[in-house]
């Protein structure tokens, strides 16, 4: 007896060992930042192709707004943007391979949801981008208001979200519509180009991707309304609340960036600012970087290597791009749009 | 016709010319302001810059205008987080403050008199251009409070969306003269600037 | 050679057990746990802040903070009464949630960065964008504060309030006269007494200081913000299940409101044909049972609580004494900035 409870201690003490490790390291990894920093790069899990938002070149340089928050993150760990490697997923393949540890983070224009969050034990840290449904129409229409689309000839792809979002709102705004169904978004768009329909709907990211396949691109415009709700974001495991913090506090910085006034090209100037809430930013003030497990210069080598989120959003999808996406939205909370950060204090 | 138009608006400008500063001449000259070229109607603007309604959110009144400096962009507040957007194109040095204003007077093909802020930094500019298509002030004009600056059109469409201006703000014949129908005199206006470090 | 036999039996089972015990959801469900055997949450609320938390003389709790509590009670007990209110002081807010006195936090702080990366709390989001505005006298015939130039200003020494003046003038080159007082009660006779023209605070402070003025409705408070001060409900890190579980109580009032979803029509919902709020309600799809719920969990706090913009409205809006207007806190289709992500 005596023998068979001494053994019960010792299993009990390996046991206690293993079931530790087992939760620290197999089931609830709460060293992302540590395996990071050994590896000595962020692996990020992309989309494998999406103008704007994430496209590799022929020579493999990835571009795009999803791509430059990866960056943003290498920069924050390693003052070294190209620390991030890109892998490349597949929209069924995405949250299983973050949950299996291929990638550190996902940033791949995923729509922040519930079910998502709960049931995948994943955690969207914040919106990167507003993204929601709209319209585009020929820009000889003279229509401004999707209220004004009443009885159109609407093409959509079949059996998405999509179209049961359209179904809602005309239904919801007393409106009649004819409904132009396709099976790939191909040719929802060949359809609309061809003159079928009157106007085409689809998230308002993907309409301005799908404008430059027209014909006569110029001729199209789209809608300001935005009829659904998708906040895309960047995804990390649950259970690492210590790297969840750095994920979500890089993006902050980014806004927060934009709305001090503080951009790649003054960042030198910006380290000399007495305003404090510049100051703590760019941390010649308070030691907000270590707290995080960072350097006290985390957000100034995010600004440096990568921009402010504007800079970010204009390279990638807004002014300076092909896409040429209206801030809309995603414009700051005190300049039009809903994009708000908590302060760094 | 419109040669002979623009022969007149030539001279005019030539006369503008010859009235200022041999040593004006000597400096590098500024692209945006070119007394005597006629606007280009046919010209289009990259869609950026052209006139749309855009999602955008205030707590000013419909009917407030917003200049966003930074952006290049002019807001008509609509109501119900809609507002009309415009390119402009903006001040290189001048109206660096922000703050808020109101439309004092609105003119149609406004004349042009170079303040004298903008002779001293431009000396080959001319005192004196009456209004018409090569005129600088393009098609309308709405003067703001009491400053030299307003909001006014364009016979250089391919300035819109840069910082050339002497601090007034352009928008392309065609949006100023939209504009202008939109909005009378005693409109708000607001000027926003990038926050300073 | 009979020990050696018997030890690793002994040893497996040591194993098992823990494993056992390490991989039930108990390890990560601590504070829900907790509460259900409780039979309450325990919520850190303010010592009295009108429209945030105050106490009547029967007791009864009130406010927007006090009724995000009231939600997440009854998104679990399916009772918005289940709650033990805990008043606490600005000195022990963050270390009664630290030290698990409290479950939640719902106390009109705000979320800062350095609150959740050194203090170990995390928030869950938004319940009301604060931040400075400006209250002045009616006649004064202003309705922007970019009309305030040359303007004497009250305000006390030493806060950010100070300095977000001093920028906000600065930026817009106007000229400033500040009149610095010890305390928000000075500050405001010094108003009353018209040594300034202007008051300036969080706006949520502004409203509250104008019921205290002679005649309240002979003063404003101007729509403009000019500082950040959002106000959430934290938890502590660590417990992600009760993070979810707080963060969308918070996002199902948000949805509720913005899907038309309110308490007097909530036993309507469920035969809504829309199927945004078919997953709201829970008549489709299984949302609640992942944070430890029922299926009808949004529902039930609605029933009990309202969604956001009858909580807003009761307390510190259109029906209370205080008529905040929504501002900044009306949803992002009505002109603010109040958005949740999809129930779906």
């Amino acid at each position: 007896m005596r023998t068979f409870r001494g053994g019960l201690t010792i299993g009990l003490a390996v046991a206690v060992l293993v079931a530790a490790a087992a939760i620290t390291y197999e089931r609830y990894d709460t060293k992302t930042l540590k395996r990071t920093m050994r590896r000595g790069e962020v692996l990020c899990g992309v989309n494998k192709g999406l103008p704007g938002f994430s496209n590799p070149d022929d020579k493999g340089n990835w571009t795009g707004f999803d791509v430059d928050f990866c960056r943003a993150v290498a920069s924050a760990i390693f003052d070294d943007p190209s620390k991030a490697k890109f892998v490349p997923l597949d929209a069924s393949e995405r949250f299983k391979e973050l949950q299996n540890r291929k990638v550190d983070i996902l940033s791949r224009n995923s729509t922040w949801s519930m079910s998502r969050e709960v049931n995948y034990d994943l955690y969207f840290p914040a919106v990167a981008y507003y993204d929601g449904q709209g319209f585009m129409l020929p820009r000889a229409r003279k229509i401004d208001s999707a209220l004004d689309l009443n009885g159109s000839k609407v093409c959509v792809q079949a059996d998405t979200t999509t179209a049961l979002n359209l179904a809602d709102y005309f239904r919801t705004n007393n409106m009649t519509y004819t409904e132009m169904k396709f099976g790939k978004p191909d040719d929802v768009v060949k359809a609309y180009d061809s003159g079928q329909c009157d106007t085409l709907t689809s998230d308002a990211s993907q309409l301005y991707a799908l404008r430059l396949k027209l014909s006569k691109p110029n001729d199209h415009m789209i809608l300001a309304d935005i009829i659904s709700k998708e906040p895309l974001a960047p995804v990390v495991r649950q259970r690492d609340d210590d790297w969840m913090m750095i994920v979500k506090w890089t993006l902050y910085a980014m806004i927060n960036a934009e709305e001090l006034g503080v951009t790649s090209k003054n960042i030198d100037e910006a380290l000399k600012s007495k305003k404090p809430e510049v100051m703590r930013l760019v941390g010649t003030e308070g030691s907000y970087g270590e707290d995080l497990g960072l350097t006290k210069d985390w957000a100034v080598r995010i600004i440096k290597h990568v921009g402010n989120y504007g800079e970010v959003y204009d390279r990638n999808v807004g002014a300076d791009s092909k896409l040429k996406i209206p801030r809309g939205m995603n414009q700051l909370w005190n300049a039009g749009g809903v994009q708000y950060a908590p302060p760094i204090r | 016709m419109t040669n002979f138009r623009q022969m007149i608006w030539m001279l005019i400008a030539a006369f503008g010319l010859a009235l200022s500063s041999v040593q004006g001449h000597a400096q590098s000259r500024p692209d945006a302001d070119e007394p005597g070229l006629i606007a280009d109607d046919g010209y289009q603007l990259d869609p950026e810059w052209q006139k749309q309604v855009v999602y955008y959110r205030s707590n000013e009144a419909p009917g407030t205008i917003i200049v966003a400096t930074a952006e290049r962009h002019l807001y008509l507040v609509q109501g119900n987080g809609r507002a009309l957007r415009y390119g402009i194109g903006v001040g290189r040095e001048g109206f660096q403050w922000q703050g808020l204003v109101t439309i004092t007077r609105k003119a149609e093909w406004p004349d042009w008199v170079p303040p004298p802020e903008m002779i001293a930094r431009q000396p080959y500019l001319p005192r004196f251009m009456a209004g018409g298509p090569g005129n600088p002030l393009g098609a309308r004009a709405m003067y703001l409070g009491t400053t030299v600056y307003r909001i006014h059109g364009t016979n250089r469409p391919d300035t819109i969306g840069t910082a050339v201006s002497s601090g007034c703000f352009r928008l392309v014949n065609n949006d100023v003269a939209d504009l202008y129908n939109r909005v009378p005199v005693g409109t708000k206006v607001i000027i926003r600037q990038k926050p300073e470090l | 050679m009979f020990d050696c036999t018997r030890r690793p039996f002994a040893l497996l089972a040591g194993i098992l057990l823990v494993l056992f015990v390490a991989d039930s959801p108990e390890v990560h469900a601590q504070t829900l746990n907790a509460v259900r055997e409780r039979g309450a949450v325990n919520c850190g609320v303010g010592l009295g802040l009108l429209g945030f938390s105050s106490q009547d003389d029967s007791g009864h709790w009130t406010g927007l903070d006090v009724d995000i509590c009231r939600a997440v009670a009854a998104a679990i007990f399916g009772d918005p009464d289940k709650v033990t209110f805990v008043p606490l002081d600005v000195s022990t807010r963050f270390t009664a949630l630290q030290s698990g006195k409290i479950d939640v936090l719902s106390r009109n702080s705000t979320w800062t960065m350095s609150r959740e990366t050194s203090l170990g709390l995390m928030f869950t989001g938004i319940a009301y964008y604060d931040g400075q505005g400006f209250l002045l006298r009616r006649e004064a015939g202003i309705d922007t504060a970019l009309q305030l130039g040359g303007k004497t200003v009250c305000t006390q020494t030493g806060t950010t309030s100070e300095l977000n003046l001093a920028d906000y003038f600065g930026a817009h080159a106007m000229p400033l006269n500040v009149l610095t007082l010890s305390t928000a009660e000075e500050s405001r006779r010094a108003y009353e007494e018209r040594k300034c023209d202007v008051l300036t605070s969080d706006v949520s402070q502004l409203y509250a200081e104008r019921l205290k003025l002679a005649v309240p409705d002979s003063h404003i408070i101007l729509p403009e913000i000019i500082s950040k001060e959002p106000l959430g409900p934290a938890v502590r890190q660590g417990d992600d299940q009760w993070f979810n579980l707080v963060k969308w109580t918070l996002y199902s009032l948000i949805n509720a409101e913005e899907l038309g979803v309110k308490s007097a029509t909530i036993d309507d919902a469920p035969r809504s044909t829309n199927p945004d709020i078919r997953r709201l309600v829970g008549s489709e799809g299984e949302f609640g049972q992942q944070l430890g719920l029922e299926k009808d969990w949004a529902a039930r706090v609605v029933r009990s609580v309202g969604n956001y913009g009858e909580i807003y409205e009761r307390n510190v809006g259109t029906q209370s004494y205080l008529s905040i207007p929504r501002g900044l806190n009306a949803l992002w289709t009505q002109g603010g900035i109040q958005y949740a992500p999809p129930v779906r």
